[in-house]
């Protein structure tokens, strides 16, 4: 399989803090790829680097065959490299719809014409077509997550980046996230998606990663990165002594 | 076409072929009157005031109501303005077009420039930044022989304007600057801003090149803000620095924008006629009218916070000038 994405030992972080350390992994074209690791692990910084907003002080990031390291963010988005945010940051003054077509407009580099079908069918894929013209600022959490994706999804991405879009949803309304990104993958998307909730990685993902202190400590398949010696001791607490 | 109901909100827009013709007749009607000299002379020099802080006003809005990027050192552009006319006029012989062309470009210059360091800023910091630019350039000028130091500079044009042509100019002026800023809202760069003031890092996240934006935005802005005080302070015949400079001008522009209306087109032109004719009544009372009119503006916020033409269109439910995109017009 050809990769759509390759970190090859990135040393990234703020300042004089370095938060990855020589991090190295590679996605591959149509994946489902997913990021677990607790708190601090680096998880967000990794997104960070790869989107952009921080520059790696050693290393390189290579998307889609280009060498990507030290390009703008807005260029990255040109690319392909499509995101969404943790916490929701819709436009709230403006409509769904116009949400949207900034992205597909900016993001996608289309005409205001062209950029409408591309709005309209990214509404469609997340479900939100039919408040479509509601202003963004009055959606519920749950809508809000959809539009982060919706938006993403405008940019006309190769991989999207998914950053705990389950995160505070109750159970049914993380299985329509599940859902909804298991209809993104059959549509073709790459994607690298980040959760805390343990349970919907392994049901969700193709390939999982555990990091821990900015390094990657387990990669495999979801079910054994899981039940790794390792991952059990950093999510339970178990240690490998006792 | 001219209004269409939206499903799920109530907002109607009215714009297409009834409101270019309101429009039209409106600003046919101000040239006819500029031109034949039916206005008295006093009438003229209300209506020169008004149709330059419209266009000042509307900048402001630009920058700060529709892409988040609040000023408050427009006075920079201003005072540079005057300056560039005095010395085109009183000190070159030029004519009264070049020392506006002259300050339009001195000021494009200058905001060009500070794209190095101003964009960087968000928020306050910006709008620190942009004040303490406009002061620094004030204590230049303080202390500058060429242009008389704290003294200033007088403006002899020659031959002096009549009003009615001064008027005519700062018209077409006001008409220019409305009509720009709606067509721009209209284009992929107003997409661009709008989303920048709703959420900046978001926007630069779905591609929007924000320093690229913000450079168009502050250059027009600027611009524009020159050419009106340039007419506005030959109409004074006097620029020092304290004046030129002063952080008063913004004020007066954030006053008029927040009471007619922050973010939309209409709010900037009540606000204007609202404001320079409280500033003639408020001349009674020496030394109370910046209180009063900061009141003022302290109330709106607190109580009419989308100003006269936001609350209106919100409660009447239309929208005029407006740039909102529909995603079942034809046309877009």
């Amino acid at each position: 399989m050809e990769e759509i994405l390759e970190f090859m030992n990135v040393n990234a972080g703020y300042g004089r803090v370095q938060i990855l350390d020589d991090l190295s992994f590679s996605v591959e074209k149509g994946q489902v790829y997913g990021v677990i690791g607790p708190n601090g692990s680096g998880k967000t910084t990794m997104f960070n680097a790869l989107l952009g907003l921080i520059k790696p002080s050693a290393g390189k990031i290579i998307f889609d065959g280009v060498d990507i390291t030290r390009m703008s963010s807005n260029v990255r988005c040109k690319m392909g490299l499509g995101r969404t945010f943790q916490i929701p940051r819709p436009f709230e003054n403006m409509s769904l719809y116009e949400n949207v077509l900034v992205a597909a407009v900016h993001g996608g580099s289309h005409s205001e014409r062209f950029a409408k079908d591309v709005a309209l069918s990214s509404l469609k894929q997340t479900g939100l077509y039919d408040k479509r013209e509601i202003r963004a600022g009055e959606l519920t959490l749950l809508d809000r997550k959809r539009l982060e994706i919706a938006r993403a999804l405008g940019t006309e991405p190769k991989l999207l980046l998914l950053d705990e879009v389950a995160a505070g949803l109750t159970e049914a309304e993380v299985k329509e996230i599940m859902e909804l990104v298991a209809n993104l993958k059959a549509a073709g998307y790459s994607i690298i998606w980040i959760e805390h909730i343990i349970e919907t990685m392994v049901g969700s993902t193709d390939y999982l990663m555990c990091m821990a202190q900015g390094k990657s400590v387990a990669q495999g398949e979801p079910r054994e990165v899981i039940g790794s010696a390792e991952v059990q001791r950093l999510y339970l607490g178990v240690d490998d002594d006792e | 076409m001219a209004k269409r109901r939206l499903k799920n909100d109530n907002v109607r827009v009215l714009d297409s072929l009834p409101m270019l013709i309101v429009c039209i007749a409106a600003v046919s009607a101000l040239y006819f009157v500029c031109l034949t000299k039916l206005a008295s002379n006093n009438t003229m020099r209300y209506m020169i005031q008004i149709f330059l802080y419209i266009t000042m006003a509307q900048m402001w809005n630009l920058l700060s109501g529709f892409t988040g990027m609040t000023s408050l050192g427009q006075q920079l552009n201003i005072g540079l303005a005057g300056y560039s006319v005095a010395i085109a006029t009183t000190k070159l012989h030029l004519s009264l077009g070049m020392g506006l062309l002259m300050g339009v470009g001195v000021s494009v210059v200058v905001a060009l420039l500070m794209s190095l360091i101003l964009y960087r800023m968000e928020g306050m910091y910006f709008s620190i930044a942009t004040w303490v630019v406009a002061e620094i350039f004030e204590k230049l000028f303080l202390n500058w022989k060429y242009v008389g130091q704290g003294s200033g500079m007088t403006i002899r044009v020659v031959p002096y304007p009549r009003i009615n042509e001064i008027c005519v100019v700062a018209l077409t002026v006001c008409v220019l600057a409305v009509a720009a800023v709606y067509f721009l809202l209209r284009t992929r760069i107003g997409l661009g801003l709008t989303a920048m003031r709703d959420d900046i890092s978001a926007a630069s996240a779905v591609g929007v090149n924000v320093f690229n934006h913000k450079l168009f935005v502050y250059t027009i802005a600027a611009a524009f803000t020159a050419v009106a005080a340039g007419i506005f302070l030959v109409n004074k015949g006097i620029v020092y620095p304290e004046s030129g400079f002063s952080i008063s001008w913004t004020i007066s522009l954030v006053f008029i924008v927040i009471v007619g209306g922050s973010g939309t087109v209409g709010g900037p032109i009540v606000g204007a006629v609202i404001y320079v004719f409280l500033q003639e009544y408020l001349a009674r009372f020496p030394g109370w009218s910046n209180i009063i009119l900061g009141a003022i503006t302290i109330l709106t916020i607190l109580f009419l916070p989308k100003g006269i033409m936001g609350t209106l269109q919100e409660k009447l439910g239309f929208e005029i000038f407006s740039a909102k995109r529909f995603s079942y017009s034809k046309r877009r």
